[in-house]
């Protein structure tokens, strides 16, 4: 399971393939203002991206993927 | 004026003035989607209120330039130099009715019919189809991978300058991609020397309630150094969603040489710092308030005068004395901070002057480009808003007198567009503008010639004259050397009436000339107005202020030294005959011979003769907010304008000067 609520936190870990868009979108649709902790992704598929990148939840952490890290959170950010 | 009208006029001369900016931005740099976009919304956005009102002719034109600038947005299609005239035409006339709107409350007669003409020009060029959209084509579509490479300059300067040239990679994927397995930023991840990434949306997203993640709304781009074919490869299975541009590491020229003062070609107009727009009324009406509060100040110094005088209670006096300081202070503080609130960047009259060298450039067949420096400098309101129409005028006289014809400067081997330089500065409370331009300079030998013809200077002191004297003619009232009278330079209105306006505000005009390389014109003026010192006289019974400036000296002249000369009297100071006048005579007032043995007298300077005018009792000197002479007085001979005593009467300040000559 790649996305996981915990304590209000939802966690995105290892590879979020495109299964794991509705879930997110689901949680966060439940609460816009519920923070994803973005610490253990690896490759971030570009639906699961594109949910992030049209409701703009607080992120926090940084992913030990350096294409996630400095090529998609700067347009997160 | 009704509220909504008078807001509408101050916005639509911002609106016209930014379309403005932003078309002589993409003249200069054609398909820089920022300003396109910018120049649009301007449009449009005037477009929509002008529908406020009765204004339909303004509103039929503005529909048709904003067709055009839609047309250029969505379809590529080229701003060329026509497209662009027109364009200056429709924002031209907008200006001058929106101007004839806030004088006279309505349009022009003839709107209506020069409406129809310019709409029609514009549409000819929406309906005839642009021979040279194809080749456009791409040019337009090369904004994305502009915008990409000015993002990358901005946030990796040293990617950018690299020298190697950079592969833009601009990527829709289909709305149904995700069904088909695809992830597109996955396939971004594999392009080798990936330099920039951006994303977008690429339609508004809807609410997060009826948000569908299976839909993909993205457009990614992207900037490679890698060469075109390898990125292509990460591509292979989406051609057809998918486009590349090439381009050399460092852009356009148009860039590298822009003017200095132009703006950065990716930033549009500059997010400036917040300003609050304040009607000038009330600031002057602020300013009145000050003057008043100094002359409570004033009045306060009286009453000390007079508890030093009557009474002995020192301590009364002292305390007086305590609160004027204070006030004193109060009142610096205060005028301070109202000029400083009237305090306007040079900007605000500057940012006209492009277009302005652009029309008259058009006009006379010369190409010119205006290069601006300083327009961050600040200046009081007066002197920015007297100083508008000086510049037109000198720029105008560099572009008609100054810069040579196309032809010309090719054979004195210069680039055959001139160069104008507007440059301000500033030290300390001096202001400093130049107007240069690389024209042919001003020729002496011509001044001479032409200054002994219309016999300006007597012929004996031209002889006499230096080079930089001779230069100093041009702003001699009447003066004018040009071949031919052009409907532009030759109205009338010469470099004396420069001269005039810069001279008002306290400031001084000099022109430099290097022959064959260029003119430069210098104004030297202050920042602010300040207080004026004044010294206030008693002649036949009634005060009058004389400004300190215009007096020499103050002297107490025996009756008998004072002798009949002609018509007139005289007496002798410092071995020198000065003429006497009495200022009540002056003033067609009665002349009361007093019976004082001693004529007290101001020395004034006259041309550069002292003359001396006999008054009744010197009374005071002060420093004053002199207000300008309104109304019917305005034009009234030796007034220069009114102040207000501490006793709460009015002060006429005399120009006895004015009233001798």
């Amino acid at each position: 399971m790649s996305v996981r609520l915990e304590a209000e936190v939802v966690h995105l870990e290892g590879d979020c393939g495109v299964e794991d868009a509705e879930p997110l979108l689901v949680l966060l649709q439940a609460d816009r203002f519920r923070t994803v902790d973005l610490d253990r992704v690896d490759r971030l598929h570009t639906a699961v991206f594109q949910v992030l990148f049209a409701l703009r939840p607080p992120l926090q952490g940084q992913s030990p993927d350096l294409f996630v890290r400095e090529r998609l959170l700067p347009i997160l950010s | 004026m009704d509220d909504l009208l008078h807001h509408f006029i101050v916005e639509a001369k911002e609106l016209i003035q930014q379309a403005s900016d932003d078309l002589l931005a993409l003249e200069r740099r054609p398909f820089d989607p920022h300003r396109l976009d910018s120049a649009f919304r301007a449009v449009h956005t005037l477009k929509g209120s002008v529908g406020l009102f009765d204004l339909k002719p303004l509103g039929d034109l503005l529909h048709a330039a904003e067709d055009l600038l839609a047309a250029a947005r969505a379809d590529g299609l080229d701003l060329d130099a026509a497209a662009l005239g027109a364009l200056f035409a429709c924002l031209e006339a907008s200006e001058r009715w929106v101007g004839a709107v806030e004088a006279n409350g309505d349009l022009p007669p003839d709107a209506p019919e020069k409406a129809d003409a310019l709409a029609a020009g514009v549409r000819s060029l929406l309906d005839t189809p642009n021979p040279s959209l194809a080749a456009v084509a791409s040019r337009a579509d090369a904004a994305w991978a502009d915008a990409l490479f000015d993002a990358l300059r901005g946030s990796d300067p040293a990617a950018a300058a690299s020298g190697r040239p950079l592969t833009a990679i601009r990527y829709e994927p289909r709305p149904d991609c995700f069904f088909s397995g695809d992830d597109p930023l996955g396939l971004m991840r594999s392009v080798p020397e990936l330099a920039a990434l951006k994303v977008s949306a690429r339609d508004p997203w809807p609410p997060a309630g009826s948000f569908d993640p299976f839909a993909c709304n993205l457009v990614i781009e992207a900037l490679s150094g890698a060469p075109h074919p390898d990125v292509a490869a990460v591509f292979r299975f989406v051609p057809d969603q998918v486009r590349f541009l090439v381009r050399d590491a460092e852009p356009a020229p148009a860039v590298a040489s822009a003017p200095s003062g132009a703006q950065g070609p990716d930033s549009g107009p500059p997010a400036g710092p917040r300003t609050v727009r304040v009607e000038a009324g009330r600031i002057d009406r602020l300013a009145d308030l000050v003057g008043e509060l100094i002359v409570a100040k004033n009045a306060l110094a009286h009453l000390v005068d007079a508890a030093g005088r009557v009474g002995e209670d020192v301590d009364w006096t002292g305390k007086l004395a305590a609160h004027h300081a204070v006030i004193d202070r109060l009142a610096g503080d205060l005028h301070a901070a109202v000029v400083d609130v009237r305090m306007l960047p040079l900007r605000d009259i500057f940012r006209r002057f492009p277009r302005t060298v652009r029309e008259i450039g058009a006009r006379l067949g010369k190409t010119v480009g205006l290069t601006v420096s300083g327009e961050d400098i600040e200046a009081d309101k007066t002197v920015i808003d007297a100083l508008s129409e000086p510049l037109v005028h000198v720029l105008r006289n560099a572009i008609d007198h100054g810069v040579e014809p196309g032809e010309v400067r090719l054979e004195a081997g210069k680039s055959p567009e001139a160069t104008i330089t507007l440059r301000a500065s500033r030290f300390g409370n001096r202001l400093s503008i130049e107007v240069s331009d690389d024209g042919r300079g001003i020729d002496p030998a011509r001044i001479r010639r032409v200054a002994a013809e219309r016999a300006v200077v007597a012929p004996d002191r031209l002889a006499a004259m230096s080079d930089d004297d001779i230069l100093d003619l041009v702003f001699t009232p009447g003066f004018s050397t040009s071949g031919s009278v052009t409907d532009l330079s030759g109205r009338g209105v010469g470099m004396d009436a420069v001269r005039a306006a810069v001279e008002s505000l306290g400031g001084r005009v000099s022109v430099l000339s290097r022959p064959g390389h260029g003119t430069t014109v210098k104004m030297d003026l202050p920042t602010s107005v300040v207080m004026t010192q004044i010294m206030s006289v008693e002649a036949g019974g009634r005060v009058h202020g004389v400004l300190m400036d215009s007096i020499i000296e103050t002297a107490a002249i025996r009756r008998d030294r004072i002798a009949p000369v002609g018509s007139g009297r005289a007496f002798v100071l410092r071995n020198r005959t000065v003429p006497l006048v009495h200022l009540s005579a002056l003033l067609d007032g009665p002349e009361r011979d007093s019976l004082a043995q001693d004529v007290k007298v101001l020395v004034v300077r006259v041309g550069s003769e002292p003359v001396g005018v006999a008054v009744d009792r010197f009374i005071d000197r002060m420093d004053v907010m002199m207000r300008p002479m309104t109304g019917i007085l305005a034009g009234a001979p030796g007034l220069i304008g009114t102040t207000i005593q501490g006793d709460g009467s009015v002060l006429m300040v005399l120009d006895i000067a004015e009233l001798i000559g």
